[in-house]
């Protein structure tokens, strides 16, 4: 039977499978949690969230490490050897990462307009042609400097260690700025409430906080 | 902070691209379609992009 990953604990925690309805592979010290998988090639949106809905069940109750969707072994045993070569280092990662959480904080841009696809105008003359094309590079520029100042005042107000933050500016057309930040439980309330006084000053963004959820950003394949 | 109509989008997109980009990859081969957009992952799952930037890459993949 084919098994689907979906997070990486503890073997103690392993019996956490059990009231999730997961099936649980030893590999040492760590365990994985697994679903069978029988869907053929194509999946969607739906997948993708049952796929979040079982790491978070899985992070509400043990530490745990989030698998990247798509992990997809011919059987256990497949899964079984491929958790023995990492034995040492998801165990390393889930002591590090196992206990925080993610907040996601993005910052949408207010003006919808300005990240608009652009419409297809006919121009009259080459000149025409190129200064238009010349304001859009400035348009874009003064977004993506706008984007950093953003990202450095979150920064600021946030004042957690850099190692504890990843950060994109502009990763889509109505983004300004993606942030992820490894935070515990307790520091919740408190960076919320930052976010708060700082969102009120930023009349150009939407800022929007989510979590907390697993360690995504920070799980890695290393 | 609010959420904003033409913001809707963005915790779907944001989490999204988490569950695909983020977290730990073990293996694994899966061809996926999301929000009508195909996605490809190659060989060990660690490759991801769109159907659309697979072609323009045409003969380095």
């Amino acid at each position: 039977m084919r098994l689907l990953l979906r997070a990486i604990v503890d073997g103690p925690d392993a019996s956490v499978a059990d009231d999730l309805g997961l099936r649980s592979v030893p590999g040492g010290r760590v365990a994985a949690l697994a679903s069978p998988w029988d869907t053929a090639g194509v999946v969607g949106e739906a997948d993708l969230l049952e796929h979040h809905g079982f790491i978070q069940a899985v992070f509400e109750r043990v530490p745990c490490l989030p698998a990247r969707f798509g992990s997809v072994f011919p059987d256990e045993a497949a899964l079984r050897a491929r958790l023995a070569e990492r034995e040492a280092e998801l165990a390393s990662q889930l002591a590090r990462l196992g206990h925080r959480c993610e907040l996601a904080i993005t910052c949408a841009w207010r003006d919808t307009r300005a990240v608009a696809p652009t419409a297809i105008v006919p121009v009259r003359s080459g000149r025409a042609y190129l200064e238009r094309g010349a304001e859009r590079q400035r348009d874009e520029r003064g977004r993506e400097g706008r984007a950093e100042e953003i990202a450095t005042r979150l920064l600021a107000e946030l004042a957690v260690e850099p190692a504890l933050v990843r950060h994109r500016t502009c990763p889509r057309p109505a983004v300004a700025v993606s942030m992820s930040v490894l935070v515990t439980r307790d520091e919740i309330g408190g960076i919320n409430s930052r976010l708060e006084r700082l969102s009120a000053q930023l009349p150009d963004v939407t800022t929007v906080v989510q979590g907390p959820w697993a360690p995504y950003t920070f799980a890695v394949s290393e | 902070m609010t959420r904003e109509p033409a913001t809707l989008d963005v915790p779907l997109v944001e989490l999204v691209d988490r569950l695909l980009n983020r977290g730990v990859v073990l293996t694994g081969e899966l061809t996926i379609s999301v929000a009508g957009v195909d996605l490809i992952y190659l060989g060990l799952s660690v490759v991801l992009s769109s159907v659309d930037t697979i072609r323009r890459a045409g003969t380095e993949i």
